[in-house]
């Protein structure tokens, strides 16, 4: 299948706040574990609300963790 | 397995166990279709006893899954799982439909009631195996 347009570097951030986990993560802004890891891998684009929840947690803006890559469409 | 999610796991068992139930349902019915097309069919008791198996596998080993993960059980559906539920059911609707189809053509034929009913109930069979079918392949691959 073709990679989405949008990727990001949610892993890198957890990573940067004391190797949070996926679940931790998860739990923090409302979806399951295997949602943040879909949202990792580029499989599925958030909605706004959740992006904009991610961005919150890390203490972020939200062009911060996500790049549109136009290329990739 | 441990790496699949609640719905996911929740998604394989109904596909395994309708598959596995109306597989033996439908392979009977097959066998004395010569004698059904002539109105002599008795499937309705063997329809109830399956019907009743496959609610006991799927609230059986629904309860063994959610005794296995019980907070994400509990969590509920994300916006992932609900995109993944309309998608699947939007693949599900056209083979309903054509199903339906099938079942009204046979109303043509000089069929009896029994097989009209059990095209009826193929096509619902077929529908939900392919809306449980695509949720586990959205869940595997994303979208």
């Amino acid at each position: 299948m073709p990679a989405l347009p949008i990727t990001n570097c949610i892993r890198r951030l957890r990573f940067e706040h004391k190797e949070m986990t996926q679940q931790a993560l998860a739990d923090r802004i409302g979806v399951t574990r295997q949602t943040v890891n879909a949202i990792e891998l580029c499989k599925y684009s958030p909605s706004l609300e959740v992006a904009f929840r991610i961005a919150a947690v890390f203490g972020v803006s939200i062009d911060q963790v996500f790049r549109f890559s136009e290329s990739k469409r | 397995m441990s790496q699949m999610s609640f719905r996911e796991k929740s998604a394989w068992i109904s596909f395994v166990v309708i598959a596995l139930v109306f597989g033996v349902y439908f392979a009977r019915i097959l066998r004395v279709l010569p004698r059904a097309l002539g109105g002599g069919g008795d499937s309705i008791h063997f329809f109830f006893v399956l019907g009743a198996a496959l609610i006991l596998f799927e609230v059986g080993l629904h309860l063994a899954i959610k005794i296995q993960s019980p907070q994400e059980a509990r969590t509920p559906k994300d916006e992932r799982d609900r995109l993944i539920d309309m998608k699947a059911t939007r693949l599900a609707f056209p083979v309903l439909l054509v199903g339906t189809f099938a079942a009204i053509f046979t109303l043509h034929l000089a069929v009896s009631r029994g097989v009209i009913i059990n095209v009826m109930l193929a096509a619902v069979v077929v529908a939900q195996l392919t809306r449980f079918g695509a949720q586990i392949v959205y869940h595997r691959r994303g979208f």
